[in-house]
């Protein structure tokens, strides 16, 4: 790894540690391997959003011409949010792209990113489906977002409607993530989600 | 009298015990704001940040057509940072030899104001003959007095190559000119 990228990550690594963020839980930083190329991030679902009470896990790839070029990330955590894919996790976010500047670091990244779910961007959509019904239906987004909190991000607020349907399909033999996100997409009309599976 | 000696102990006091607070905090001012390290062959954009002339240098090739501050996004360009030279730094090697070379710092002269120095052939006497077209006249000639011609730019600028650049091109014409006299 070129050594202008280890250095400054192990310097942003220090710094982080130290940062009041770390200290009131709000972001966290893990490394996974010993070369500096991959580290793990957490970041807590704002409060007044449905992430709220969520612990959200990010990959983060840290490229050999870091900081000139941005990190690669993507949620690790399935999440329900117009700018992050539903299926692999990639994010919409132009400072992750063509706004990236080298003296973002990955705590700037990190806040960043938490700012985005508590203001998605639905013009600027990377899952066309979930940015639909964020406009369309923005209740029954919400409900569907703190679902997916509760089940996949250890959030506290369950929905017992949404879980009894996903039981149903589950009952059917179908896959439970499968199932769920079957449902979501066709706004929990169990009819029509069934009707998708089984096609 | 009495009020400065009272206010030195008090004023120092607290000084010394955040003096190495203090200076760490110093310190980090100096920061490069790509590499994060102490700035080396330090320069500094228009919008104030700080950087070392290599990093900013490879961030300014990384996306050559949209050459935007790291740390506040406007516009920057090769031409328009500032080299830092500290009084520390007593290296006798010049800076701009590395690679990649660090922008030279711009100073122009002062104008040079001699008025008409009279019949003696000095500074700001010129002198050029031309040849023209033949109808239009044969011989064409100039001569200039008293009038200093904008000193040369310095070595290295952008505008002292172009300046040869063009004075190259000239030569060319002039050449191709006069053989063309001769053969035609």
């Amino acid at each position: 790894m070129a050594n202008i990228a280890s250095k400054r990550i192990k310097r942003e690594f220090k710094e982080i540690m130290k940062s009041e963020e770390v200290a009131g839980g709000a972001i966290r930083l893990q490394l996974v391997n010993d070369n500096w190329t991959e580290l793990k991030g957490e970041i807590a679902g704002p409060s007044d959003t449905p992430y709220e009470g969520g612990t959200f896990v990010l990959e983060i790839k840290v490229p050999e011409t870091y900081p000139f070029n941005p990190p690669k990330i993507r949620f690790v955590t399935k999440i329900w949010h117009p700018n992050v894919s539903s299926v692999t996790g990639a994010i919409c976010l132009d400072i992750l792209k063509d706004q990236w500047a080298a003296a973002l670091t990955l705590r700037t990244v990190l806040l960043s990113l938490q700012a985005l779910l508590s203001a998605a961007e639905p013009n600027d959509p990377q899952d066309a489906v979930v940015a639909k019904q964020f406009r369309e239906n923005p209740h029954l987004f919400n409900l569907t977002a703190r679902h997916w909190t509760n089940v996949y991000a250890g959030g506290p607020n369950a929905i017992w409607e949404f879980n009894q349907k996903v039981q149903r399909l589950l009952d059917m033999g179908i896959d439970e993530h499968q199932a769920r996100v079957a449902l979501s997409t066709y706004d929990w009309e169990l009819e029509r989600a069934t009707e998708q599976l089984f096609s | 009298m009495a009020e400065t000696s009272e206010a030195r102990p008090s004023a120092s006091a607290p000084g010394g015990d955040a003096g190495g607070e203090e200076d760490k905090h110093d310190e980090r001012m100096l920061e490069c704001n790509i590499c994060l390290d102490t700035a080396r062959d330090a320069v500094v954009s228009m919008c104030g940040h700080l950087f070392c002339w290599p990093c900013l240098h490879q961030w300014l090739e990384t996306r050559p057509s949209r050459q935007v501050c790291p740390v506040c996004k406007a516009a920057i360009s090769r031409d328009k940072v500032i080299p830092l030279y500290g009084r520390g730094n007593t290296k006798q090697e010049d800076p701009r030899n590395k690679v990649p070379p660090r922008p030279a710092g711009q100073r122009t002269e002062p104008e040079n104001n001699s008025g008409f120095p009279g019949f003696g052939f000095g500074e700001g006497f010129h002198m050029s003959f031309g040849i023209g077209a033949f109808p239009f006249g044969v011989f064409t000639s100039t001569f200039n007095f008293g009038d200093p011609r904008p000193s040369a730019a310095p070595r290295g600028t952008a505008q002292y190559e172009e300046e040869q650049f063009l004075s190259k091109i000239f030569l060319w014409v002039a050449i191709l000119f006069v053989l063309w006299l001769i053969f035609a």
